[in-house]
């Protein structure tokens, strides 16, 4: 009878998996978030988009009033999909895996950051454990970070490690290449400590002091994932407008586009689909910020395939998702010399043209020497005081994130106010002077979790944000 | 001396011989049967003697020996006394007077009164204490069936299905992608042909159903199929011609076409609107009944229409559907054997244009019986359906017909675009030169597609075979002693293929700014194969301690082994096919999407025990116990065991023969039943790395990168059974010669430890933990009357009427989980809430004050959103309940019709809310501005109400974008469900004729009903969740449908 009882093994699904095949679900979780839904949200209220006026999917992002729902599934792929398989692999006991672990470690830090950059406080040392935890409590947003720094030291002493066994072409940012992730893990340090540059500038300071010493090298190329053209590999958001039928739901923000034109910056033509000539005139191009109310029927002009944005252009499914592109790592360096955290390392307007360049070369718009000569906003603008510096990097390095990196550059007005020609969207529900500075928690944690902290609006500053108090 | 008395003994109604009636003499055990010609022979001792006729489903008949040595005798048939013997659990014939609860039984001709092709929707209003839903009362829809209540938080609800003691599968897996893309194919109970069943007793509760073990928790309905009976070999063909139409369409309104406003004066009044022709919204301009042109400018021309209501648009989409519903039958047998052999057909087109929605059932039935000798006989019972079905898609997408139905403006008479060759119809085209342009359409909207173009183009076929039987072998090697064995099976494949056309359509017209129509197109197969096996050994011994004193046991052995293979596979899930309208995997754009591939097994023994024990006829005490090993659970708690007792008193025995007081008799039972779980419950796995979207998905591999992923639920290795308790008293009283029949019930069930995978923080890394926990009771009365209030020669009339109350809670689920989701959309879902009914609708709603007055905007009139979800009700009715008359004239005419309620039950209905969107349903008609929302208040600086009199809205900002609580109706309705006028002619009618009997009636049902004052969308039993938990949800569901049609049969 036992026996003939013994038939309950799953045949369908495997109890077990090589930590080697959970890598690339974890980074690729990453990139459904950072390259879809906080892509959109981010380019939104990163202001570089708007909703379409002849569609609705987006409306009640520039409205500031995304449904209790809203952030239900890209918490869901952080913490199930992204976090929850890197976590796996740092607690297999399978040998030979300090490079894939030091991979884990990293992809750990960045979706925390990520997450606690999204939705501030956030369940970190309770999270992931299942049914030890089945109420993880929410952690400070700076206990998080502490948090994050300590996983990317424990990835960095992995990754400079030796290990027989590299994970190959399973890593799917930098096929096992090891020098490019210690650039990472340095770049992503300085990304987090210049987080709190404004909320605690000694550890900010301090840490970033720290990493310069050890005479770290930083990312000279995108950390990004490559899509392809097969369907179910193309870019996240390329593919989300597959889903929805091919609707064209995104389209150029007169506020980003203004500033470009400003600057007669020939990158705005890369980043957006120009209009056919019968109706290209560059007041028609872009819309005001959440204006689709009156614009109903106007053709606007899309964000381009180079970003993904285009519904009815294939070439959007190989648009790359950045985790952390090249431009950004120099606008970080320089950010960091600006600063004078850097033990006197680097000189700020060298990695500010670095920057730029980096953007240009990545849009294929050229050699940018002339327009970082003639470009108010360009070598003219990096003058004065550290904070006026700060305020031209932040500012040419958010012209360099359009349709690329839309939630980091939303995150860095966030935490530094650059730049300063947002304006409040036409659509919003959120009263006078309100910006959307969160996203709020997902209504699954409300319903499910019980050590949850319950809501906090849009509209209330995360724990490093000090520019919006 | 004893001397030989000789007879025949025939039917009243056509005169044939009856074989195998039992001869006693009274007060004796001495007696006989009659034979394949119905004559007996019996030796009668001298004296005075009174020979007792009996025979099942006959009126018993006693006369007194005279002098005559012949004595012959004609029975009339009496359907009450058929139902004094029940079949009960495992197949085992009962005397109901000896059952200590409720099993009503239905028989056969009452079954195919209203002429329904399903088993199960023939049952509602017959029996209380059962709640039925038909959805769209189609054949091959789905039905849902749950007795009292139902107590399974998240599992299956629903009855189990036994036919002739044999567990089948009643499997609902709605087509489509989920229940707003749905594809009704069915449940599989539905398969058998109810002109093949001889009676059903629904085993309402766990104590009937005690046998059947852990299955049976939820009840069980038994189903018993026709056998032959000993004599001349009779002929039945019976066909059924049904007509459907509509039973319900949304009222609309007739006073505004298609278009927006443009602009509001300072009061809020349009002065403008834009007659977009793109579109599917009617919030344009009042009608002016002037011509207008309308759709697309193709060759330089445009149509033009009066700008007027197409009052009938929607209802003259449909047309009259037609099914034919035939059976041909031989019965007969000899003294040895019988059998039973029957060939059915159902051949149905239903009520959309053109031939895609259509059904065909063909089915094979043997049964038969032999006795090898006294002490051993041998049964078989074998049945194939062959089902080739193809259905229309209900819900929301580009393939739901409804839904671009209900989406056209008023003004446009959709009922005319279906000639596609017409280039303003159709897609693709060909111009003036006779230049074909594949890319190009000329149908007028941006939003919906020409739904005679999806009728053709989107397609949804189903092809199931199945067998279902059994075998039977009975060995009485003494007289007290009976040794059954029964080996059951019950085994489908179920192949369905679903095809969605590649196209991408520019419009013709070059100087609109009207959208495309784009779709990568795709192919999925879902293959279903189900086998079950079941076993069982009974031993049963009988035995008379004295002549009132009886008692017997029965212990038996159960085995069961359930095998399922499910493979779901399609083309790539983001880019489609490569080559338009070739439907085949080899075209699939990219890699396959596998969506399912999925074996399971599972086994489950069982012991189990029957002690029965009856005291003069009047006592009976009946205690059963069950224990199962299952293979599900984990070993270490893997066996469980659970009991029955209940009991019956007759205490009409004690009382003497009177007028007032036939029958009367009290019941109880106590049971536990225990359940299992799914398999493969115990463990975490993985999953090929999939990464969901809101809408799109990364799937692996990658490239060639392949990758695995944590699954979604953490398995649960100290698993142990459910276990329900359940306790039930009752009342069976007959008064007034039985004239009038009471039945009634008062139960009490309790399901505690339940299996549940609740949700869990996303954060914890997993969403879902396997768990027992939760307890939902139910309780409830459950009523019967039957009355015959005219009871004469010539005149029968009977009257009966149920009434069917149950009061469900879930009392507790998991510590920290409130509520879990059973269903529905984004926005509105469909929950188990704690201290709440089962199936608690759950959505924001307009904010309304204490006196029930909706709260608006003081500034912009429109109503206020509750700032959290409500819960607004379930959609378990509050009672149910029915009425019926059957009248009977000269035994020839019988006219009958059956009324049934369900009170106080929520609906979510899509219907209305993609009605209030386009602004096509009454609701939205009338003055559409310049007027206060009705009965609404707004709040003052102090929070008090002030009832608006001067804060006006415009209907076009409010109902395009209503709360989802608002959707929620009352879903209460009275049916018709059946009515019917049949004609039987006798043999001495049909003396030229080869018959021996023939009859001919007209019958329909869902014939008309009457919804809450609220409802103006849909027939409420309409549903996109199937025969799921995820009831009263139209999401677009497809129409019901009423059925009306002429019946022969004629015996030979």
């Amino acid at each position: 009878c036992k026996k003939f009882l013994d038939v309950n093994e799953n045949p369908n699904n495997p109890d077990s998996a090589a930590p080697n095949l959970l890598l690339p679900a974890s980074q690729a979780a990453i990139g459904q978030v950072v390259g879809n839904a906080f892509q959109v949200y981010g380019n939104i209220w990163g202001q570089y988009w708007t909703q379409n006026p002849t569609s609705s999917q987006y409306r009640t992002i520039d409205q500031y009033n995304p449904a209790a729902t809203a952030f239900d599934r890209p918490w869901l792929v952080l913490y199930r999909n992204a976090l929850i398989n890197a976590d796996l692999i740092i607690k297999s006991n399978a040998p030979n895996l300090e490079y894939t672990k030091g991979i884990a470690y990293l992809m750990k830090a960045y979706a925390f950051q990520v997450t606690t950059d999204a939705f501030g406080d956030v369940p970190v040392k309770e999270a992931l454990q299942g049914n030890a935890f089945p109420a993880p409590k929410y952690d400070a947003q700076s206990v998080v970070y502490d948090s994050i720094f300590n996983y990317i030291d424990r990835g960095m002493a992995l990754v400079s490690g030796s290990s027989p066994l590299s994970p190959g072409a399973q890593d799917i940012l930098f096929q096992g290449n090891m020098d490019n992730w210690k650039a990472f893990a340095n770049t992503l340090k300085l990304k987090a400590y210049l987080r709190l540059a404004y909320v605690d500038a000694g550890k900010a300071e301090a840490g970033i002091k720290a990493l310069y010493a050890t005479k770290p090298t930083f990312l000279t190329i995108d950390a990004s994932i490559k899509y392809l053209s097969t369907g179910g590999n193309e870019n996240p958001l390329h593919n989300e407008m597959i889903a929805l039928s091919r609707t064209q739901n995104i389209v150029a923000s007169s506020t980003a586009v203004g500033a470009f034109d400003a600057n007669n910056d020939p990158r705005v033509a890369k980043f957006y689909d120009l209009l056919p000539t019968s109706v290209e005139n560059k007041t028609e191009r872009s819309i005001l910020q959440g204006t689709y109310n009156g614009n109903t029927g106007k053709t606007v002009s899309p964000p381009s395939p180079l970003v993904g944005g285009r519904a009815n252009n294939s070439a959007s499914a190989t648009a790359p998702v950045k985790f952390i592109s090249a431009a950004e790592s120099y606008f970080l360096q320089a950010e960091a010399v600006a600063r004078g955290w850097t033990n006197g390392t680097g000189a700020v307007a060298t990695l500010y043209a670095q920057g730029i360049q980096a953007s240009f070369t990545a849009t294929g718009a050229g050699d940018a020497t002339t327009y970082i000569a003639t470009a108010p906003a360009g070598a003219a603008a990096l003058v004065g005081n550290t904070e006026a510096q700060i305020k031209a990097i932040i500012t040419q390095k958010y012209f360099a994130m359009c349709g690329f990196q839309g939630f980091e550059a939303w995150t860095e007005w966030r935490r530094t106010g650059y730049p300063t020609f947002f304006v409040q969207s036409a659509a919003s529900t959120i009263g006078a002077g309100r910006m959307p500075l969160r996203m709020a928690y997902p209504s699954t944690e409300a319903t499910s979790n019980a050590s949850f902290p319950g809501s906090v609006p849009v509209y209330t500053p995360v724990w490093w944000d000090k520019k919006h108090q | 001396q004893d001397r030989t008395i000789t007879g025949t003994v025939t039917g009243k109604d056509d005169g044939q011989p009856l074989p195998g009636v039992t001869v006693v003499i009274k007060g004796t055990r001495v007696g006989t049967q009659t034979g394949s010609n119905g004559k007996y022979s019996l030796s009668v001792p001298s004296g005075p003697a009174t020979l007792e006729f009996s025979y099942l489903g006959y009126a018993s008949q006693s006369i007194t020996v005279t002098t005559t040595n012949v004595i012959n005798v004609s029975l009339a048939s009496d359907l009450r006394d058929l139902a004094e013997v029940v079949v009960t659990a495992n197949s085992i014939k009962r005397d109901r007077r000896s059952l200590g609860y409720a099993a009503p039984t239905i028989s056969s001709d009452v079954l195919v009164q209203g002429g329904s092709p399903s088993p199960l929707t023939a049952l509602v209003g017959r029996v209380a204490g059962m709640n039925i839903s038909s959805s769209s009362n189609t054949p091959g829809s789905s039905t849902r069936i749950v007795f009292r209540g139902g107590s399974s938080i998240a599992g299956n609800n629903q009855a189990l299905i036994v036919i002739d003691g044999v567990p089948v599968d009643n499997s609902s897996v709605t087509g489509g992608a989920d229940s707003r893309s749905s594809v009704d194919f069915g449940n599989r109970a539905n398969d058998i042909d109810p002109d093949d069943i001889e009676s059903i007793t629904p085993l309402l509760g766990p104590a009937a159903a005690a046998l059947y073990g852990s299955r049976a928790s939820n009840g069980a309905v038994q189903i018993t199929t026709k056998s032959g009976k000993k004599g001349k070999t009779q002929v039945t063909f019976n066909t059924s011609n049904i007509f459907s139409s509509v039973l319900k369409l949304p009222d609309f309104q007739n006073e505004y076409g298609q278009g927006y406003y443009t602009e509001l004066d300072d009061n809020g009044n349009p002065t403008e609107y834009f007659n977009d022709t793109q579109e599917n919204w009617s919030w344009g301009a009042p009608f002016t009944g002037e011509m207008q042109e309308w759709g697309q400018s193709i060759d330089g021309v445009r149509q033009s229409k009066p700008y007027s209501a197409a009052t009938n648009n929607v209802k003259n989409f449909f047309k009259t559907g037609f099914a034919t519903d035939n059976n041909l039958n031989f019965s007969g047998g000899t003294d040895k054997s019988t059998f039973y052999l029957a060939l059915n057909t159902l051949n149905s087109n239903g009520i959309f244009p053109g031939k895609q929605d259509v059904y065909n059932k063909y089915g094979v039935r043997f049964n038969g019986k032999t006795d090898f000798s006294d002490k051993f006989s041998a049964g078989v019972s074998f049945n194939y359906n062959k089902i080739d079905a193809r259905q229309i898609a209900g819900g929301q997408n580009d393939n739901s017909v409804f839904d671009n139905v209900l989406q056209t403006p008023r003004d446009i008479h959709v009922d005319q675009l279906g000639d596609l060759t017409n280039k303003y119809n159709g897609f693709g085209y060909t111009d003036a030169n006779g230049v074909v342009h594949n890319d190009k359409y000329g149908y007028y909207g941006s939003y919906t597609l020409n739904p005679y173009y999806i009728i053709e183009n989107f397609v949804n076929d189903d092809v199931i075979n199945r067998v279902t039987g059994n075998v039977n072998l009975e060995y009485k090697p003494v007289s007290w002693l009976n040794i059954q064995e029964r080996i059951g099976t019950d085994t489908y494949a179920e192949r369905r293929r679903q095809l969605t056309p590649k196209f991408s359509f520019s419009p013709i017209d070059k100087n609109t700014n009207q959208g495309n129509h784009i779709s990568n197109g795709g192919y999925q197969i879902d293959q279903f194969n189900v086998t079950e096996l079941v076993h069982d050994l009974m031993v049963t011994a009988t035995h008379s301690f004295n002549e009132d004193f009886k008692g017997s046991l029965m212990v038996g052995n159960n085995i069961r082994q359930r095998n399922t293979s499910t493979n779901r596979t399609a083309t790539n899930a983001s880019a489609g096919l490569v080559v338009p309208d070739w439907y085949n995997l080899q075209n699939s754009n990219g890699p396959l999407n596998v969506i399912t591939d999925n074996i399971s097994k599972r086994r489950l023994v069982g012991l189990y025990a029957d002690l029965n024990l009856s005291y003069k006829n009047m006592l009976f005490l009946e205690g059963t116990a069950r224990n199962d090993w299952s293979s599900t659970l984990p070993v270490k708690n893997n066996s469980f065991f659970y009991p029955s007792v209940s009991g019956s008193f007759v205490f009409s025995e004690l009382i003497a023969p009177n007028k007032i007081l036939s029958y009367g008799k009290l019941r109880a039972s106590v049971a536990k039943v225990g359940n299992d779980t799914d398999p493969y419950q115990l463990l975490n796995t993985f999953a090929r790395g999939t990464i969901n979207g809101n809408f799109g998905s990364t799937i692996f591999p990658f490239g060639n990168v392949a990758a695995l992923q944590a699954g979604t639920t953490l398995g649960n290795a100290n698993l142990k059974p459910e276990i329900t308790t359940a306790y039930e008293v009752g009342t069976e009283l007959s008064f007034l010669d039985n004239r009038l029949g009471v039945d009634f019930t008062y139960y009490q069930n309790k399901s505690k430890n339940q299996i549940l995978a609740i949700p869990i923080p996303n954060s914890s890394g997993y969403g879902f933990s396997v768990i027992n926990a939760g307890e939902v009771q139910n309780k409830g009365i459950e009523l019967s009357l039957k009355g015959t209030p005219i009871r004469t020669q010539d005149v029968n009339v009977e009257l009966f009427g149920t009434f069917y109350k149950n009061t469900n809670k879930v009392v507790d689920l998991a510590p920290g989980v409130d509520q879990i989701v059973l269903g529905g959309v984004g926005g509105m879902s469909i929950v188990a809430a704690k201290g709440r009914p089962y199936g608690e609708f759950y959505a924001v709603t307009n904010q309304t004050d204490a006196q029930g007055r909706t709260i608006v905007d003081a500034e912009s009139g429109l109503p206020l959103a509750t700032t959290s979800a409500q819960y607004l009700g379930s959609y378990n009715p509050k009672y149910q309940a029915s009425f019926g008359t059957s009248i009977t004239i000269k035994q020839h005419l019988n006219v009958n019709v059956l009324f049934d309620v369900k009170h106080g039950n929520k609906l979510y209905s899509r219907t209305k809310d993609i009605l209030a969107f386009v602004g096509v349903s009454a609701e939205t008609g009338g003055q559409r501005s310049g007027l206060p929302f009705p009965n609404s208040v707004y709040l003052d600086d102090n929070g008090n109400s002030v009832v608006n009199t001067n804060v006006f809205y415009n209907k076009q900002d409010y109902y395009p974008d209503l709360n989802p609580g608002m959707n929620v109706i009352d879903g209460s309705f009275v049916k018709m469900r059946s009515a019917g006028i049949s004609y039987s002619f006798n043999k001495a009618q049909l003396k030229t004729l080869p018959f021996s009997t023939l009859s001919v009636g007209l019958f329909g049902n869902n014939l008309f009903v009457w919804t809450a004052k609220e409802n103006k969308y849909v027939d409420p039993e309409v549903n996109s969740g199937g025969a799921t938990n995820e009831q009263g949800f139209d999401f677009t569901a497809q129409p019901s449908v009423r059925n009306y049609g002429f019946n022969v049969k004629v015996t030979f």
